[in-house]
């Protein structure tokens, strides 16, 4: 593996370490880890909280500086300043990460898998002890870069600190991180949250108050399903049609037109009426004509709900013309906060449009799938990460490395060196 | 309904450069008629984006959901990297690649037909999605046509007259697409930020997406560090193309499919 193609001989551990060494101690570190797998007894996950994690990020950066400043005469700084340590770490940590993109990481009955911990590969011992030689290397080549600053390095920086940045922060933050949910009714303040991590309950110095729960609904769309089965028959289930008013679709021989339809609906008698309802459901009078034969016949049909049951109509001894349960556009939960001083604080959180207030960040969750549209829960989560600024810089830093990068990759041309 | 125009058009654009590449081929002996070969293109990726451009108002979302749709930003950009490169590197086989890579995924989609259903769930409701989407689709891009140049860079070394070029080839798109791949990546994870609330949550596709950009990375400081041994690095190059696979179609096969938020929906 040398540089110009000469090859020189040399003995296993000689200076410089080459590759053979570097992943050598790269595997001892993945073997060292998992023997502590299989022989710790442990099952909960090791995570530090602050202080003591904002104490051991201040420490390893100085540990570091120490180390390229004073150190980098000794064999192992030397070693982890060079590529092969770096290729190789990010090797076996690319090898770890594809063990958890196969293995499903949740409880397993395989033994070897329990064992050796490969359900939870991000907080084993074997991931953590790689990782952090690969961040250990990623310390040691920004601190190098950072203290022979040179601008045509300046990606180089950028990219590196980075990401050195966002992962130290990303991993000892988690010792931190909060993340609650909380269920609330409409009509009835909640403060009792749930921490679903550590399974207990959490009291909040605030409340919420659902004055109202909105989901938006598409309408529901039409099949043609397959009397024996049961299952769609045309399109390999795709290709599902909305309903509307008015429209005409076509399935196979049939022209099926929407005659009506109403997204709110119960059955009075023959037909259906739009209502306001708990649990009323989405109904369309659809007419059926049957191209060979020119035969006609028209229905109601209904998705149903929780409530009511669903309509459809069989057309032919195959097939039966049904309406889907409708998919949700959008769901959103007006709230108040109330504080302990009595102020009273309104917004409307929707998904994907978090809300901030006093250090967490207020997300709508879920609510009750059952009840659908008629749900007067809402399912609230409360995210409080105060590492978040660190790995936003982080973050940033990688995105403005990333158009750098863009930039000078587009130089490379046929004749430049 | 433009999904149901679909095999108009693709038949029209596909036609064209079938046509277009006939000429390319021509042209290596008489160079005039490459200037019909690139006409041909042109108008041909022309009725692409006027497909797209149809389609997209016609179903008031971005069609950026399924894997059909993903398929047909795939045919859409890499006509344009191939027009791009060629006005940089004058390479002619590359520019055959990616019109015929265009073609066979628009032949794909023309044999799967497509949903053309226009509802989107509330959580790709978003501003992040068509960057997230439309940055990683174009880095996809990139990266195929860098293992083309893989391939390219085998035979020749099978045949013994691999050129150092082509490598150099290879680094200028992998820069370009690793860049587009990191920017998919943190967009993905600030999106996520937003939306699930928390920024990475090792879902499976998260995985790959992560052993993707991985697998570049170490392309990137091989090349870096060893600007020599170009059979390996040939090689990392195509393992890491592999892996990009996995993460945009394979993923929905492996045994952590069901874990994920990410699979493409097939109704």
């Amino acid at each position: 593996m040398s540089e110009n193609n000469i090859k020189i001989q040399r003995n296993l551990w000689e200076n410089p370490w080459g590759y053979v060494e570097s992943f050598f101690i790269g595997i001892g570190l993945i073997i060292t880890g998992l023997f502590l797998e299989v022989f710790s007894t442990s099952t909960s996950v090791f995570t530090i909280a602050y202080p003591y994690n904002v104490i051991f990020l201040g420490g390893y950066i100085i540990l570091l500086f120490v180390l390229y400043k004073w150190f980098t005469n000794s064999q192992i700084i030397r070693w982890l300043t060079k590529v092969p340590a770096s290729i190789s770490s990010i090797v076996l940590v690319t090898v770890l990460v594809m063990i958890m993109g196969i293995i499903p990481q949740i409880p397993s009955e395989n033994r070897i898998i329990n064992n050796l911990g490969l359900n939870h590969i991000t907080s084993n011992w074997a991931f953590l002890l790689i990782l952090f030689q690969f961040v250990t290397c990623l310390g040691l080549i920004s601190i190098k870069r950072l203290l022979q600053f040179k601008w045509s390095n300046f990606g180089f920086i950028l990219n590196h600190t980075g990401l050195f940045l966002a992962l130290t922060a990303g991993v000892l933050g988690t010792g931190d991180l909060q993340r609650l949910s909380l269920n609330v009714y409409e009509g009835k303040p909640s403060w009792i949250a749930t921490d679903s991590y550590k399974n207990e309950k959490v009291e909040l110095p605030f409340a919420f108050y659902l004055k109202d729960f909105l989901i938006e609904e598409y309408n529901p769309k039409l099949a043609l399903v397959d009397n024996k089965t049961g299952s769609i028959a045309h399109n390999d289930g795709k290709n599902l049609y909305l309903v509307e008013k008015g429209e005409t679709y076509y399935f196979h021989n049939f022209e099926v037109k929407i005659e009506d339809f109403l997204p709110n609906a119960i059955r009075f008698g023959m037909r259906y009426e739009a209502v306001n309802e708990v649990g009323s459901s989405p109904a369309a009078k659809i007419s059926v004509k049957n191209v060979e034969n020119d035969s006609i016949q028209s229905a109601w049909i209904s998705s149903g709900s929780f409530r009511y049951p669903y309509e459809s109509l069989k057309i032919s001894e195959d097939y039966s013309v049904v309406m889907t349960i409708p998919e949700v556009k959008k769901f959103s939960s007006d709230i108040d906060i109330l504080t302990r001083e009595g102020d009273r604080i309104s917004t409307v959180l929707e998904v994907n449009k978090p809300f901030k207030y006093k250090g967490w960040k207020i997300y709508q969750l879920s609510y009750d799938d059952k009840m659908g549209k008629w749900s007067n829960l809402s399912v609230l989560e409360l995210v409080k990460d105060p590492w978040l600024p660190l790995i936003y810089i982080g973050i940033f830093m990688m995105i403005a490395g990333a158009i750098y990068m863009f930039w000078m990759g587009n130089k490379i041309t046929k004749n430049k060196e | 309904m433009t999904w149901i125009d679909f095999p108009l058009y693709s038949s029209i654009i596909v036609i064209l450069w079938i046509i277009g590449l006939v000429f390319l081929v021509v042209s290596y002996k008489k160079q005039a008629v490459f200037k019909i070969a690139n006409a041909l293109f042109v108008v041909g990726w022309a009725v692409m984006i006027v497909f797209v451009v149809k389609l997209w108002l016609e179903l008031d979302r971005p069609p950026m959901r399924t894997l059909g749709e993903t398929r047909l930003w795939y045919a859409t950009f890499l006509p344009l990297i191939g027009f791009v490169t060629y006005a940089r590197w004058k390479y002619k086989w590359f520019l055959a690649y990616s019109i015929a890579m265009a073609s066979m995924f628009l032949a794909i989609n023309y044999l799967n037909p497509e949903t053309y259903s226009k509802t989107l769930m509330p959580a790709l409701q978003s501003p992040w999605f068509i960057p997230h989407v439309l940055v990683y689709l174009f880095s996809y891009a990139v990266l195929a046509a860098s293992s083309i140049v893989a391939i390219k860079g085998w035979y020749d070394n099978y045949n013994g007259n691999f050129k150092i070029e082509t490598l150099k080839l290879a680094d200028n798109l992998v820069y370009i697409g690793f860049a587009f791949l990191t920017l998919g990546l943190l967009f993905g994870a600030l999106w996520a930020k937003e939306a699930w609330g928390h920024y990475w949550t090792w879902d499976p596709k998260e995985v790959w997406a992560f052993l993707t950009w991985m697998g570049y990375l170490i392309y990137i400081h091989y090349r870096y560090f060893h600007s020599q041994n170009s059979k390996q690095a040939l090689t990392i190059l195509a393992l890491a193309f592999v892996v990009l696979l996995v993460c945009w179609f394979g993923v929905n096969y492996l045994p952590v499919a069901n874990t994920s938020v990410h699979t493409y929906t097939q109704y």
